[in-house]
């Protein structure tokens, strides 16, 4: 049998299974969260069975989707008992139980395969306070800026305009980081899903703010209020969570605490070096 | 009339709001933020038939209002449910 652990948002997560495992590794940035074994010990409290032969039953289906720009097919649905499925086109599936970890069966598609990983990640995650944000990261004082809006709003353009124009800045993720809760405070992670940037880094910070971009004819930025922080933030979550109740709850749980300890912007801004100055001067100072 | 009871009223950083599930995964996500005197209301006709004559003996009942002020707020109240589709 193969395995792996992985340090990822704050949480240890195991891989085990046959060949799949060395495929999941092979992932790019997948290799630079791995816990060395014996050289750092991480309690994992994230499991993921890879190759177990798991069997789809009839299943309540609450969402579908394209991943992969539009090349695959996804359902997302829930059984009698309370166990959740995700099926991958004819590439496999992915069977969750609430306390019981996650298992993939998933053949040859290293793209659908990475995305099932996310999709296990966000699955557990939710209940342990730890979810993949859509978002676009730069630090700048130790402190993380994430940037949030709808695809095609200029979130990489946003963050690239910090780096071009503001001293001491590095980015952190370009697609998908891990805001994680422990003890109390909500954190930013670096994470092995970074969308086309290939930024994969084994790094954490507090959060500045979440800035919700828009794109406008000049540029201005609002603090918001719980509401407002709620609608802005949701919609960067991992979607099919609010398609059903349960997760759903768990994960306004999670938004309730993100937003009750880190500040919301809403953004309307042009792509030039004025825009990034004004979200520096007021989530930096 | 009735309230939506498929809709579902959460607690968010101390905030009492609802989530239009139609809107939930899409990139616009509409929230409705419920006050104090509207959660009243609310709970309190959760589950059964009621007019406006309802919503404003409630009202003079619970608060210091007078029959024609409730009735305006009533009207109001009813309005904004009824555009959200909070009652149906």
């Amino acid at each position: 049998m193969a395995e792996a652990t992985l340090h990822i948002g704050g949480h240890g997560l195991h891989l085990c299974g046959g060949d799949t495992v060395e495929q999941a590794m092979r992932i790019p940035g997948m290799k630079v969260f791995e816990v060395e074994s014996g050289k750092w010990k991480v309690e994992s409290d994230m499991e993921i069975r890879l190759d177990s032969g798991a069997k789809l039953p009839d299943c309540r289906w609450l969402h579908e989707f394209d991943i992969i720009d539009g090349q695959q097919r996804c359902r997302f649905g829930v059984d009698t008992e309370g166990t959740y499925y995700y099926t991958f086109d004819r590439h496999g599936m992915l069977r969750y139980r609430e306390g019981e970890g996650v298992d993939i069966d998933m053949k040859g598609n290293v793209e659908a395969l990475r995305f099932a990983l996310w999709t296990a990640y966000s699955m557990m995650g939710v209940k342990l306070g730890a979810l993949p944000v859509h978002s676009s990261v730069v630090v700048c004082n130790d402190k993380a800026v994430m940037c949030l809006g709808e695809s095609g709003t200029g979130k990489s353009t946003h963050t690239r305009l910090w780096l071009e124009n503001i001293e001491d800045t590095h980015l952190l993720n370009d697609d998908s980081p891990i805001v994680s809760i422990i003890d109390g405070e909500a954190r930013v992670y670096g994470s092995p899903w970074s969308g086309k940037s290939d930024c994969y880094l084994q790094e954490k910070y507090p959060i500045a703010g979440l800035l919700r971009l828009e794109q406008r004819k000049e540029n201005s930025i609002r603090k918001l209020g719980i509401v407002e922080s709620f609608a802005a933030l949701q919609p960067s979550c991992p979607p099919s969570l609010a398609k059903e109740e349960h997760c759903m709850d768990l994960l306004v749980d999670f938004i309730s605490h993100v937003i009750e300890h880190v500040p919301v912007y809403r953004m309307g801004c042009l792509p030039n070096a004025d825009a990034a100055r004004l979200s520096h001067k007021t989530l930096i100072g | 009339m009735k309230i939506n009871d498929k809709i579902k009223i959460r607690t968010v950083a101390g905030e009492n709001i609802v989530i239009m599930q139609d809107a939930t995964g899409s990139d616009l996500t509409r929230v409705v933020a419920l006050n104090e005197s509207a959660l009243f209301l609310y709970n309190q006709l959760l589950s059964k038939q009621f007019e406006v004559d309802d919503i404003v003996r409630l009202l003079t009942e619970e608060y210091e209002v007078n029959e024609a002020d409730a009735r305006k707020d009533a009207e109001a109240w009813v309005a904004e449910m009824k555009k959200n589709e909070l009652v149906l």
